[in-house]
């Protein structure tokens, strides 16, 4: 429900044309065959390599083509057009049409002295900045490779989901919540299936197309979408729960903190429930894989319970997630 | 007879708000009250308009268009007169400031003017739930949604190439309607399709990013599939409709989007990128991308081109979707928003 629906004394007058949603059949069709072509996209990209340069190439042209600034966030290219940019060439293209060359002559002579000395200061700067740029930008790669969020989390197979009990443990949390629910990091959709057939409206959001289609050729409602991106983007209120699971055992304690503050804005009166492994189960290749990444049950409790919701945990009968954070935000 | 005094920076047929506005006119007429247009420059059109150093009156209801700062809004703001305020949303400086800084001004000056025409406006009318939201945060406290008006075309007559697939796009040529990643998905397409055209219809709004936009064709080695064919007069446009295999939309901002729902009354599926209204608008009724990634764009054509149950389930709920914004049902819409604000 959007925020206009939602707002105190507003007489929103849902037209009968905007209001008629084909919310039928033809809705799940259309999200199934979504999900098709974006697994189908990401298979083609993970078997040839050949597809994906290509794809990198029509990005990077365009990076190239775009001023600065109004293409994409791909770091490194930018900055070497800003490099490039840095520098102010005062020796104007005049042009070479015969009968006026000598006047061109006058005019960049006359304009050069002072040209030359206003650029220089420009340069300058901008080599300044160009090159503090270069700086931070090294310095971000060192502690992106410090934190293992650089390629860590490629060397690891993926986070197992739960088992069925804990999926219906889950939905049995939150069967009297009221408001759509959302799973984060839904994989294919364990989590969404008995919330979906208890007939709870809910969605599950996976940043890996190919992972989620199974659960969506079953008639659920999963998306590719980047959770953590999804979170932020979300209306306030815009849902009665959120589950998290999966990619929050890859977060450090910053971005645990960011879903928490997120999660009070997305839920306010709702309920969370974490579903995590605990860090300190891990086994020692994952343990230093993923060092510094995943918080145990109790920290996540720790960070609701900061923020004045009443929080429970909740033991389960699976050893890889043996306790469900539950905080009440309300 | 209530006089109702219809505010429009500057009063055309062939744009929508111009459009709108007429239709909107058209409306009140019906319902028994006299209708003056108030705009900033006399219109090139056969209609009488008092130009606003000339309004010196106002009428018992006044409506004022927005999708741009103005200095009609301007006018009422200083005169603190109760507005009702149709907004068809304002471009967000961000997509246009690295283009063309000229026109950022404008923008800016529009959304500001949004928050100055909260305190006192009566009611705000958008044209879709994505723009109330907007209204809403402006402060708005009275906001009601109906489509833009406008004269949907009746076209049943198909004449698409299976050879030569035309992937279609219609809109102003600006950053915010993201032209390059049409190209790019065309270029992605390339392999399996290379027969497969883009035809873009829509005025140069920024000639920086249309000079980009033909330098980034070149260099994909694309520029001979990509056809840039400017604004166009409605018979051209339709025969373009009817040629079209796929409706195109990959942009990041837009208040409603009539081309898409032409595209669907028109017969043609629709692809579109989750963004802005195009969720709303085109509601199931064709294929939101999540991402549009020119690998994924190509594949969804490629899919839509190929997989002739897919195409006729969308061409089947893109005409049930475009019945929604029939001008019967746009007009019911509208006179439900306006509804109580005429009086005598």
């Amino acid at each position: 429900m959007s925020r206009a629906d939602q707002a105190e004394g507003i007489c929103l007058v849902a037209c009968q044309a905007v209001t008629n949603a084909n919310a039928d059949d033809s809705q799940a069709y259309v999200n199934q065959v979504r999900a098709e072509i974006e697994a189908e996209a990401e298979a083609r990209r993970r078997r040839d390599p050949e597809l994906q340069r290509r794809e990198r190439e029509i990005e990077r042209v365009w990076i190239e083509v775009a001023p600065p600034g109004a293409a994409g966030d791909q770091g490194e290219l930018l900055l070497d057009r800003a490099d490039r940019l840095a520098t102010i060439d005062v020796d104007v293209p005049l042009g070479a049409k015969p009968g006026i060359r000598q006047l061109k002559g006058a005019i960049r002579k006359v304009a050069y002295w002072y040209l030359r000395y206003v650029s220089d200061q420009v340069n300058a700067l901008n080599n300044v900045l160009t090159r503090l740029l270069r700086r931070f930008d090294e310095r971000l790669s060192v502690l992106e490779d410090a934190a293992g969020i650089a390629d860590g989390g490629g060397l690891l197979d993926p986070i197992p989901e739960p088992d069925g009990a804990v999926a219906e443990l889950v939905a049995s949390i939150l069967g009297a919540q009221t408001g759509r629910t959302v799973v984060l990091g839904c994989g294919s959709g364990v989590l969404v299936r008995p919330l979906h057939d208890a007939g709870i409206a809910v969605h599950g959001v996976d940043v890996d197309a190919l992972v989620i289609l199974p659960g969506v050729r079953d008639g659920l409602d999963l998306r590719a979408v980047d959770p953590g991106a999804h979170l932020a983007e979300a209306r306030p209120g815009e849902f009665g729960s959120i589950v998290a699971a999966g990619f929050v055992e890859d977060l450090g304690p910053a971005s645990a903190q960011r879903i928490v503050e997120q999660s009070l804005v997305a839920a306010s009166n709702g309920t969370v429930v974490i579903v995590t492994g605990d860090p300190a189960e891990r086994g020692i290749v994952e343990r230093e894989l993923r060092a510094g990444r995943g918080l145990s049950p109790a920290t996540w409790a720790y960070l609701f319970e900061r923020t004045g919701a009443a929080v429970e945990l909740v033991g389960t009968p699976d050893p890889r997630f043996r306790t469900l954070v539950v905080a009440r935000l309300s | 007879m209530s006089v109702v005094d219809l505010l429009v920076p500057e009063l055309k047929s062939n744009d929508a708000i111009g459009a709108h506005t007429l239709l909107l006119r058209d409306l009140f007429v019906e319902q028994g009250s006299m209708v003056r247009f108030v705009a900033e420059q006399p219109s090139s059109m056969d209609e009488d308009v008092i130009v606003l150093p000339a309004w010196k009156k106002p009428g018992d209801l006044i409506v004022l268009q927005h999708g741009i700062g103005s200095q009609l809004a301007a006018a009422v703001v200083r005169r603190q007169l109760p507005v009702v305020l149709n907004y068809h949303n304002i471009t967000p400086p961000e997509f246009v400031e690295p283009w063309d800084a000229a026109q950022v001004a404008g923008l800016r000056w529009g959304r500001a003017q949004l928050h100055q025409l909260a305190p006192f406006s009566r009611r705000a009318v958008a044209d879709s739930r994505y723009n109330a939201n907007e209204l809403v945060d402006a402060g708005f406290t009275d906001v009601r949604v109906a489509p833009v008006l406008w004269n949907t075309r009746e076209n049943d007559d198909r004449q698409t190439d299976r050879d030569t697939p035309v992937v279609l796009f219609v809109g102003r040529v600006a950053a915010n309607k993201c032209h390059h990643d049409l190209i790019a998905a065309i270029a992605a397409l390339r392999p399996s399709h290379p027969t497969a055209r883009l035809l873009v219809v829509g005025s140069a709004a920024s000639g920086s990013y249309q000079r980009a936009l033909d330098a980034y064709a070149k260099r994909l080695g694309v520029a001979d599939r990509v056809d840039f064919v400017g604004a166009v007069d409605d018979a051209t446009l339709a025969s373009y409709l009817t040629r079209a295999s796929v409706f195109l939309c990959l942009s990041e901002h837009e208040g409603f989007c009539v081309p898409v729902v032409e595209a669907m009354a028109a017969g043609i599926p629709v692809i579109a990128y989750d963004a802005a209204v195009l969720p709303e608008t085109v509601a199931h009724a064709g294929i939101v991308l999540g991402n549009k990634s020119p690998l994924t764009v190509a594949t969804a054509i490629a899919r839509v081109l190929d997989d002739p149950t897919l195409r006729k389930h969308l061409i089947d709920r893109g005409r049930l979707r475009a019945e929604d914004f029939s001008l019967a049902n746009s007009r019911e819409a509208n006179r439900a928003a306006y509804d109580g604000l005429v009086t005598g």
